[in-house]
């Protein structure tokens, strides 16, 4: 093994060596740029100094140095991405901004959503309260809840059904498919225990599955008891629910974009000067 | 940095770079030309472990520039004592290990021919 034994050698200048030397100065602009800055001429230096080396095998030296190129850019861009990015203050730092992120987005779906839900409701609650104080006055039930034809598959119209206290349909001012659809038995329950309920029902008859209806439901108490149901569709709400959904998601995207691109930036201006390697090799 | 052990079990490439040194100074290519003979470790290297390797050796105080150079780009490097205590430790290690792989039979002994 002689220390000096390479000085001896120099380049030929052959064409070949000319056109790999500059294939590796190309690929040498592709590792990070402070092991560029320090490194690139003396690796070029060494590559010339191999080339000129006639006891290296032309093919076992440019078969090792491509698979040099490859393991050992990959490992200093490793090396790099751990000490700018790989700092506990910097990561905890972007964690607690998403979480922050994702709040705020959780926020802007479920407030407008409840919003836009709740208003659903508000002819129905005067519907519903207006036709069983009437019932219990003892108003007739056709002019209580006059005949209607509102299609609910279709209507965005409100509409009101009237039932007895066993839950059979006595008038109904709108159909679907011809007929009038009865909700659970467990909402006729609740609404005797509590007064009123108000709930989003898909009625389903036969096999005909409804659009989903906003329903208030309302006790009819006095000398013939039974219930008055209120009901809208809710197809529009769930249109601006779904615009809602999708400009919360894109603020949530947005949001983490910018976090991830002032993480990346920030880490990038405040990258550590270089510390002793935990691993050498 | 006497705290050699902390280093070991050194790579294969950082024993090399290291046992490379120990002759004295050299350049990147030497180091590399010295590690593919099997006296020098056998570790056909290129001049990104190279000095990939070098980088953080020298951050670790195993290695230093000598300051010599016959060429801008030809920079030379040397042991530091902590480099030297590195490679002895891992030498002492490799040793133990062959003494005991000796004693096994599973490599010969040496012979007085």
């Amino acid at each position: 093994m002689s220390a000096r034994q390479a000085d001896h050698h120099r380049p030929h200048d052959r064409p070949d060596d000319r056109r790999i030397e500059r294939l590796y100065a190309l690929a040498l602009r592709l590792y990070p740029s402070p092991f560029r800055e320090e490194y690139a001429a003396p690796m070029q230096q060494s590559l010339r100094d191999a080339l000129a080396d006639r006891t290296f095998a032309r093919r076992s030296l440019l078969a090792v140095v491509t698979l040099d190129l490859i393991t050992s850019l990959i490992k200093e861009h490793m090396t790099m991405l751990r000490a700018t990015y790989g700092r506990p203050a910097l990561l905890f730092n972007a964690v607690v901004l998403s979480g922050i992120a994702s709040g705020i987005a959780l926020a802007l779906y479920a407030i407008p959503q409840h919003v836009l839900r709740s208003g659903a409701n508000d002819p129905q609650i005067q519907l519903a309260t207006d036709a069983s104080a009437r019932l219990e006055a003892g108003t007739a039930l056709a002019e209580a809840v006059p005949t209607g034809d509102v299609d609910m598959a279709r209507s965005l119209a409100p509409f009101v059904i009237a039932y007895d206290d066993q839950g059979r349909p006595l008038a109904s001012q709108a159909k679907l498919n011809g007929g009038v659809p009865i909700p659970p038995s467990g909402v006729f329950d609740y609404v005797r225990q509590h007064g009123e309920e108000r709930v989003s029902w898909q009625p389903i008859l036969g096999t005909t599955r409804g659009v989903r209806i906003a329903a208030v439901v309302e006790r009819v108490s006095g000398a013939h008891p039974g219930f008055v149901l209120a009901g809208r569709s809710l197809r529009e709400v769930e249109v601006r629910e779904g615009w809602v959904r999708i400009m919360a998601g894109l603020t949530w995207l947005g949001m983490l974009a910018l976090i991830a691109i002032g993480t990346l930036v920030y880490g990038r201006l405040t990258r550590p000067e270089p510390a002793p390697a935990a691993e050498i090799g | 940095m006497e705290s050699s052990p902390a280093f070991t079990p050194l790579t294969p490439a950082v024993l090399a770079i290291l046992l490379g040194l120990a002759e004295g100074d050299k350049h990147g290519y030497a180091i590399m030309k010295d590690a593919r003979t099997p006296q020098g470790g056998g570790v056909p290297m290129g001049p990104g472990t190279l000095y990939g390797t070098i980088d953080r050796l020298i951050r670790d105080g195993l290695v230093e520039e000598s300051g010599l150079s016959d060429d801008e780009r030809r920079r030379y490097y040397r042991l530091t004592s902590g480099g030297r205590a590195a490679l002895a430790s891992e030498l002492a290690r490799l040793d133990a290990a062959i003494a005991s792989a000796r004693a096994l039979g599973l490599i010969p002994t040496r012979g007085r021919s």
